[in-house]
């Protein structure tokens, strides 16, 4: 009689214990993030405070006609779409560069500690890097500094006022704040080679160059492409955008500086334009989700790698 | 590496690679050791500027300013509490799901990830959550910092993905004993799972210290702010800075407006610097087993 039980208890006491360790995450979930999606009926509503969510007329797409004719909704939605775009393609394709160079060092200690180091900015407040930019683009600062030295400009270059310059000053910060941090899970992928290869590429002759180009570069592909897909799915909301729009805009370079993000903050909680500032979050949430299923679409067509 | 003698290809591509990396390396490093030696610089002498290597007049006087500055201890203190009390709980919630979402026998298992899958593509957006915030009677209170960033979805998985990793046999003998899943989560999961726990951790706690979203839209008392939005104020001119301003004035300090800026940058960056070397370890691999199971 003495029958040993393989299987887990499964009685109903187990399964409460386990509903309850779910719970807290669950009812987090409900509240914050359930609860405010009613909320997006309000885009569709003429809201005042007193009727509130369930009162008030219903006035179909009237908040996004008036957003399609809104003139600062356009500069919006140019600069978000121009910064993501050039996001995209240069801070998307400097970590697999960076990896297949830390690769490549010989000593392995000032690999670790390379990697250390540029992984650090990653993890900084947007309001740090926001106050380096600022401290170090300045008229009088010390890149203007070594400019004029090297004799490269004469006049010192107005990186925050002048709107031209606000595109690439976004790109460039990327750059700097997330490289190594991207770099990390290729330079993982690369690390998890078989060694054999390497020793076959040898034997064959092939030389530092053609190893990584034919080995190194194609173990990352796949990976490329899930982030891809990832990346294109939060062009209209841009990781960054937002914080490089509230923490360096400014008059001068409002033109070009100012993004959805921006945009929504300003007309909900600045000007109190609840039911628009929904209507523009709900537009900018449905194009996210389209980009994102059509670039899932389209690698699945190209070869096949999808993540849904 | 073996003792073969290096090509020229070998040896080009060996230099060009640590010269590249040196460029990475100085860009990176060379701005947060800029604000360090000019934090610890005279503020009356910092002023001529061109100072780029070492201080020049070394002095702790602009720290002994930023901790006698009421706001900035109060931001200081604002900011530790709401970074330890979130993360704690955070990984705390999110792990207990985490550990529960692995078990087959779980019901509405399904249901479950369905409902965290969407979250991670779909929001309400901001105004519908600060309607939210404000019937839950949220707005300006503490437990905003908190409550609503105790579940990630994406820690989740990563959490998942580690303790699907962790041998059958553990719990076997476990649950033979008649242990219950919530000893086992506590006893023998969390203690074997600490590559994970730490990673995720850093994830959260950074999150937390460095948001400037929440007491910026969220909190008007003052005695709620945390260190962001008053290095934001260092930042502009406004009635904060005028009040630094008056009280550097009053002190006949060579403490300038500048130099207090340098100090409360480089004390907001520290905690991250010397925490991050110690996680880092962990979560290489903590990523890893995430992304090639999520």
């Amino acid at each position: 009689m003495h029958l040993l039980k393989k299987k887990q208890p499964r009685g109903w006491d187990n399964q409460l214990i386990l509903q309850l360790m779910i719970l807290p995450a669950l009812l987090t979930l409900l509240i914050f993030s359930y609860l405010p999606m009613f909320g997006i009926v309000i885009a569709f509503k003429d809201y005042n405070v007193l009727d509130g969510l369930f009162g008030g007329r219903w006035i179909g797409f009237d908040h996004f006609r008036e957003m399609f004719g809104d003139e600062r909704f356009h500069t919006a939605l140019r600069n978000t779409l121009g910064m993501s775009f050039i996001k995209l393609v240069i801070t998307f394709l400097a970590p697999v560069l960076f990896a297949l160079i830390l690769n490549e060092i010989p000593l392995a200690r000032f690999k670790k500690w390379t990697q250390t180091l540029t992984t650090l900015p990653h993890f900084l407040s947007y309001v740090i890097i926001a106050t380096l930019t600022m401290i170090f683009l300045d008229p009088k600062g010390i890149i203007n500094g070594i400019l004029q030295g090297l004799g490269i400009t004469s006049q010192p270059i107005e990186f925050l006022s002048e709107p031209s310059h606000f595109w690439s000053l976004a790109a460039s910060l990327d750059l700097w704040q997330e490289t190594g941090w991207g770099a990390i899970i290729y330079l993982a992928a690369i690390t998890g080679i078989n060694t054999e290869i390497y020793e076959a590429a040898k034997v064959d002759g092939a030389g530092r160059l053609r190893t990584i180009w034919h080995i190194n570069l194609p173990a990352i592909r796949g990976t490329i492409m899930v982030l891809l897909i990832l990346n294109i799915g939060s062009i209209i909301y841009g990781g960054s955008n937002f914080n490089q729009s509230y923490l360096l805009g400014n008059v001068f370079n409002r033109d070009t500086s100012y993004v959805l993000g921006y945009y929504t903050l300003d007309n909900g909680l600045l000007q109190m334009r609840y039911a628009f500032a929904t209507a523009v979050d709900l537009f900018q949430s449905c194009v996210s989700l389209i980009l994102l299923l059509a670039a899932n679409w389209g690698a699945k067509k190209l070869n096949g790698s999808n993540i849904f | 590496m073996n003792a073969i003698k290096l090509t020229w290809e070998d040896k080009a591509v060996n230099i060009a690679a640590v010269l590249l990396s040196l460029i990475m390396v100085i860009a990176t490093a060379y701005p947060l050791y800029y604000v360090l030696i000019n934090s610890l610089n005279d503020g009356a002498d910092a002023a001529s500027g061109h100072i780029y290597f070492y201080p020049r007049q070394f002095s702790l006087e602009n720290y002994s300013m930023v901790f006698k500055q009421n706001y900035l201890i109060t931001g200081l203190a604002m900011s530790a509490a709401r970074t330890i009390v979130g993360t704690v709980a955070a990984v705390l919630v999110t792990a207990m799901a985490a550990y529960a979402l692995t078990k087959e026998n779980l019901k509405f298992k399904k249901l479950y990830l369905a409902l965290a899958i969407v979250t991670m593509y779909f929001s309400g957006g901001l105004i519908p959550l600060y309607f939210v915030l404000n019937e839950l009677h949220l707005l300006n209170n503490f437990l905003v910092y908190i409550l609503p960033s105790l579940f990630t979805f994406f820690h989740c998985l990563l959490f998942m993905a580690f303790f699907r990793e962790l041998p059958k046999e553990l719990y076997e003998s476990a649950y033979m004993d008649g242990a219950n899943d919530l000893f086992i989560f506590f006893k023998i999961v969390i203690p074997l799972s600490m590559p994970v726990v730490a990673t995720i951790s850093l994830f959260v706690g950074v999150n937390h210290w460095n948001d400037y979203f929440v007491p910026s839209f969220f909190i008007s008392k003052e005695s709620l702010q945390t260190l962001p939005v008053i290095l934001i104020r260092l930042l502009s001119l406004s009635e904060a800075q005028q009040q630094i301003q008056q009280y550097l004035g009053n002190h006949q300090s060579k403490v300038t407006m500048e130099s207090l800026r340098y100090a409360t940058l480089f004390v907001s960056i520290l905690p991250i610097t010397l925490l991050y070397p110690l996680v880092q370890r962990f979560f290489v691999k903590g990523m890893l087993v995430g992304s090639i199971k999520a």
